[in-house]
């Protein structure tokens, strides 16, 4: 199968507000493919929809060829999903390796319910964490606890979370929101070295920082989608220059 | 197999079954253990997993009623009543359980709490088989355990069993999923695991291991009575387990020794006890959060200087 992700005529309906009217788009294995659009232009409800949160009204998402919407979330792990929390979510009295552990974990055991060995008692899951956490760049961090991290090391350690089941998708709810201009060098600099092994879709409200990294952008606008291309399309199309870029060039 | 539990806590659970059994009667030791053990459990819930139960006297009656009706009715002996009382609140459990994970914050503990209801007033309603208001007397022990000290004896190492296979159980990968669970269900779910069973899971575990103290107990004082099916004792419970330390794994048993201490000394200068239950536990929410657990890690901390400021959930994330 060499289909990537399809969205295809996804809307979501809250009574009369169209949050998500008739959306689609395509992204190819591999690529990273950026949403964007101004505030409540249904960016997130859109994810929301992706990551099965929310149950489209209409339309369906599939991955692989396979319907992905409309499930509960801890199914979505196993079509090999991932994604990230606009904010940070993890595990806050876990230690940073046992908050990887959670998703590795899984990955490594499946939905089998193990209670007889301890939990560190599998060198595979142990070594998928270490290695996680230094792709990420928290490896010296992995025995203090999550909380003690600095914000924008817990953004990454979300990160890890995601990364560790080595999924085929990641889904990225605005990485970068609330992080501080270094902080968020540092995540476009992960993103940056995950695009090509990894089908990305990225969600962001910040402009600058999505036109050199994606592959493709849709501009969504008042839940719909108002235009979409390559970077350098999107930044000439006067639609959206109009619609969005207007109030900032 | 890693070290099961750490130095701190070996020592307090040594000095707890040896000194107990000096300071208090022998059958008042034993009641300490059981009550350790139904903390303990329900701190699976309550520390572990973030779910309060307001209805662990449920499965402690389930399980007292069970051993005691077998015991009395059908004379069969504790060793096999027992283990039986304990399945049965687990089967119990899973039943309950199936309607009440799927609610959580204060919905279960309202759910929880109507499924003690209804298992009182069946309690209360069935004479015949309960003795209703009067509870369940001649709840004989079997002739090995019979003297209050072998009696005492059998209770440690139910006690001990019971608290080495819940600490197995927390050390586990389900275990720290339930943390996971906790700290977070919504990454939880995220992540992969479907929140719904591992909660009922736990539910289980807990109504298991507090109808196994719920079954000794009925050979405690050889009588069933029937406020420990009551709510106001899942209320008592919830105490011991806040009381000694939520965020430790032997706190809740801290806990239950000093809820009995109180109970069984206090009680016989002053009746109105309870005032100083409902004091210490105000206090106790108020200033220390952690419990007693909590604050004897901190003191331990700032005394060597290494571990001041921890958290308490840490303490046993890191065992």
């Amino acid at each position: 199968m060499t289909t990537g992700l399809e969205c295809i005529s996804v809307s979501k309906h809250f009574g009369a507000v169209k949050a998500v009217n008739d959306v689609s788009f395509e992204v190819p294995p591999g690529a990273l493919h950026t949403v964007i659009g101004p505030n409540g232009a249904g960016k997130t409800t859109l994810f929301n929809c992706i990551t099965s949160e929310l149950k489209p009204t209409s339309g369906e998402v599939r991955f692989e060829g396979h319907v992905i919407s409309g499930r509960k979330t801890h199914e979505l792990p196993v079509f090999g999903v991932a994604r990230s929390f606009q904010r940070t979510s993890i595990f806050s009295n876990l230690t940073v390796a046992q908050n990887v552990w959670v998703s590795a974990f899984r990955a490594f055991a499946g939905t089998r319910v193990e209670v007889l060995r301890p939990a560190d008692a599998h060198p595979e899951v142990t070594e998928t964490i270490y290695q996680t956490l230094e792709e990420v760049g928290l490896d010296r961090y992995a025995n203090s606890p999550a909380t003690e991290l600095a914000h924008g090391d817990q953004r990454l350690l979300d990160f890890a979370i995601a990364l560790a089941p080595k999924p085929k998708l990641l889904l990225l709810d605005e990485p970068t929101a609330g992080l501080s201009r270094s902080d968020t060098q540092r995540v476009m600099h992960l993103i940056e070295s995950l695009k090509g092994r990894y089908t990305i879709v990225l969600i962001e409200h910040k402009m600058d920082v999505v036109m050199r990294i994606s592959d493709r952008i849709t501009v969504m606008y008042f839940g719909e989608v108002l235009a979409e291309g390559t970077p350098q399309e999107i930044r000439a199309n006067p639609k959206v220059r109009e619609a969005y870029l207007g109030r900032r060039a | 197999m890693q070290k099961l539990f750490s130095l701190p806590s070996l020592i307090v659970i040594a000095l707890l079954i040896v000194g107990l059994p000096f300071v208090q009667r022998p059958v008042v030791a034993a009641e300490v253990l059981t009550l350790g053990i139904a903390a303990v459990a329900t701190n699976l819930l309550l520390g572990y997993t973030g779910m309060l139960s307001f209805g662990q006297a449920l499965f402690f009656g389930v399980g007292a009623y069970c051993a005691g009706v077998l015991a009395t009715k059908y004379g069969i002996s504790a060793f096999l009543a027992i283990p039986v009382a304990m399945l049965f609140s687990a089967v119990i459990a899973f039943l309950i359980g199936l309607v009440c994970v799927r609610r959580s914050g204060l919905y279960f503990i309202m759910i929880t709490f109507a499924f003690n209801q209804m298992v009182f007033f069946i309690a209360y309603s069935w004479t015949t088989m309960t003795g209703g208001e009067d509870g369940l007397p001649g709840v004989r022990r079997p002739p090995l355990i019979d003297d209050q000290w072998s009696f005492y004896i059998f209770t440690v190492l139910v006690f001990i069993c019971a608290l080495c296979v819940m600490k197995l159980f927390v050390n586990s990968p389900t275990g720290r999923i339930l943390q996971a669970i906790r700290d977070n269900p919504g990454r939880a779910a995220a992540t992969g695991h479907d929140v719904g069973r591992y909660k009922l899971i736990a539910f289980v575990m807990a109504g298991m291991f507090t109808g196994l103290a719920g079954a000794i107990f009925a050979f405690v004082f050889g009588i069933v009575p029937i406020d420990k099916v009551d709510w106001r004792f899942s209320g008592d419970i919830v105490f011991m387990t806040l009381l000694g330390g939520s965020g430790s794994f032997i706190g809740p048993v801290i806990g239950a020794a000093f809820y009995t201490w109180l109970q069984e000394t206090v009680s016989h200068y002053w009746d109105r006890w309870p005032m100083i239950l409902g004091i210490v536990f105000a206090l106790v929410v108020l200033f220390f959060r952690t419990g007693v657990a909590g604050m004897a890690e901190v003191l331990t901390g700032k005394l060597t200087q290494k571990g001041a400021g921890a958290k308490p959930k840490e303490m046993e994330a890191g065992s």
